[in-house]
C-alpha cells in the first residue's frame, strides 16, 4: 500500500473547475501509452525483433471492507482452457464484462499503436450497486518479466476519465518516473463514492509483478 | 488572548471539541504561490498510524473514526482574510482507542523547488482553539519564529490517565511532509 503526497490527484467527478456538472451514467476509464524504441530510427528500421508491449487494464471492485467479495469461479474455455475469476468482481481479459453489465473492458489491445486509449474500461458509475465502494484501476505488462519490459521504459503513459458525452473530466500523466523502473504493474487510479457522488484518484503505486493476481491477494477475504 | 506557549510546555485540554488553524496571506509579489499545509498523524502505541487513513492531510481529509476532520486544502492562503486558512477539527471523545498521540505539523508544499522558507510568508500563524470558548490555547507566528524553516512541527495531544494534555513542540524543519510521513509509516511514500 502506498500513501500519495501528490497535489491535485483527486477530483470530484460531478464538477469541473468551471462548476459544469458531467454526465455520470457512463464514464469511460482510458488508458494510454507509447512504449519507447530502443535505439530510436534505425533501431526501428533493423530491429523490430523484440516482442511487443502487451498491456492490459484490470478493475478491481471493492467492497465497504475494501475487499474483492466474488472472484467468480473457474470455467472451462470451448477451446478447452480452464481460467479462473471468471464472472466474478474482477474485470479483466479473461472476464471482460461484469455479470450485472454496469462494468465491461472493451478489448485486449495488444501493442499500444496508436493515438489515444489503448485499452478503455466503461463504467456505469450511477447503476453500479452500492455494495460497491470503489473501484481499483490497474495495468499491467502480460508476460513483462520474462520479456525484460517494464513500466520504467513507457512514454506517455495516461489514465483520462470521459463523461457519458465525451467530455474529459480528468486526465493525469504517470511516466518518466525513477520509481518505475523494472515494475511491471501498476495501480493507476481508484474511483470512490465520498458524499453521495464518486471521487477519482490518481495513484500511480507501482508493483514489480506481472501478474495482477499477486495484487489481488491484498484484496481477498482470507 | 493567546498565550504564546514555551517549547515543551504542557497543558491540559479538558474539553473535547478543539481545533487546530493555519492561517497566512497569499504572496503579493511576484512568484509562486505559498501554499502551506496542515497535517495530523494519529500515532498508535508502536509509533506507527494503526492504517493509512489515520494520517489527515489534505489528500484525506476524514479519519476513520470521524475524530479529526480537515477542512481542505487551501493552496494560496486566500481562504480566509485574517482567519484560518486551513483547519483541522478533532472530537476528542471519538478517537479510536488504539491512538495515543495526535501529533501536527505544518509544511510548505514544494518549498525546495519554489525556494520558499516560512520567512517569505506574511503572517503565517498555527495555533489551537477550544471551540466552546473560541479561546486560543497556544500559537506559533511562523515567519518570526522559524524563519528559514519549511516545516514546524507544532505540538501534539497526548493521552494521560484517559484525559488528553497537548505539548506544544515548536521544532522547526528544513523538511517536506514526507520525511514526517516516514517517520510514521512504512509503506510506500509517492512524492
Amino acid at each position: 500500500m502506498a500513501i500519495s503526497l501528490v497535489k491535485g490527484q483527486t477530483i470530484d467527478l460531478r464538477k469541473s473547475d468551471r462548476g459544469e456538472t458531467f454526465d455520470l451514467s457512463t464514464v469511460t476509464m482510458g488508458l494510454g501509452w507509447d512504449v519507447r524504441k530502443k535505439g530510436g530510427f534505425l533501431g526501428k528500421l533493423f530491429g523490430g525483433n523484440e516482442p511487443e508491449y502487451d498491456l492490459d487494464a484490470v478493475a478491481f471492485l471493492l467492497d465497504e471492507n475494501g475487499k474483492v467479495a466474488d472472484l467468480g469461479q473457474t470455467v472451462q474455455r470451448p477451446d478447452g482452457r480452464r481460467v479462473g475469476l471468471y464472472g466474478g468482481d474482477v474485470i479483466f481479459f479473461n472476464s471482460m464484462r461484469h455479470p450485472s453489465g454496469n462494468i465491461w473492458l472493451t478489448g485486449d489491445n495488444r501493442t499500444g499503436a496508436g493515438d489515444g486509449d489503448d485499452e478503455q474500461i466503461i463504467v456505469k458509475l450511477e447503476s453500479l450497486d452500492e455494495k460497491y465502494q470503489k473501484i481499483l484501476f490497474l495495468v499491467t505488462i502480460y508476460q513483462g518479466r520474462h520479456n525484460g519490459q517494464h513500466f520504467g521504459m513507457i512514454d506517455n503513459a495516461f489514465i483520462r476519465a470521459v463523461d457519458a458525452r465525451g467530455r474529459e473530466i480528468a486526465k493525469f500523466s504517470l511516466s518518466g518516473e525513477v520509481a518505475f523502473n523494472n515494475m511491471c504493474s501498476l495501480v493507476f487510479a481508484e474511483a470512490y463514492r465520498k458524499d453521495g457522488g464518486w471521487k477519482f484518484r490518481a495513484l500511480g503505486t507501482p508493483q514489480a509483478t506481472d501478474n495482477f493476481v499477486d495484487i489481488l491477494k491484498a484484496y481477498v477475504y482470507q | 488572548m493567546a498565550i504564546n506557549l514555551q517549547k515543551g510546555q504542557r497543558i491540559d485540554i479538558g474539553l473535547s471539541r478543539i481545533s487546530v488553524g493555519l492561517g497566512w496571506d497569499p504572496n503579493e509579489g511576484t512568484g509562486h504561490d505559498f501554499d502551506l499545509d496542515a497535517s495530523a498523524f494519529m500515532i498508535d502505541a508502536n509509533r506507527l498510524i494503526p492504517a493509512e487513513d489515520f494520517f489527515i492531510f489534505y489528500g484525506n481529509t476524514d479519519s476513520p473514526d470521524h475524530a479529526l476532520h480537515h477542512t481542505g486544502d487551501d493552496p494560496t492562503g486566500g481562504n480566509s482574510e485574517d482567519g484560518d486558512d486551513e483547519t483541522i477539527e478533532i472530537d476528542l471523545s471519538k478517537v479510536d482507542a488504539r491512538v495515543e498521540e495526535i501529533l501536527f505539523v505544518v509544511t510548505i508544499h514544494d518549498a525546495v523547488q519554489r525556494r520558499q522558507n516560512f520567512g517569505q510568508v506574511r503572517s503565517s500563524y498555527i495555533r489551537i482553539v477550544d471551540n466552546t470558548s473560541n479561546q486560543e490555547i497556544a500559537k506559533y507566528e511562523l515567519e518570526e519564529d522559524f524563519s528559514v524553516e519549511t516545516a514546524v512541527e507544532f505540538g501534539r495531544l497526548y493521552k494521560r490517565n484517559n484525559k488528553w494534555k497537548f505539548e506544544a513542540s515548536g521544532i522547526g524543519y528544513k523538511e517536506d511532509l514526507a520525511y514526517f510521513l516516514g517517520k510514521y509509516y512504512k509503506g510506500q511514500i509517492i512524492k
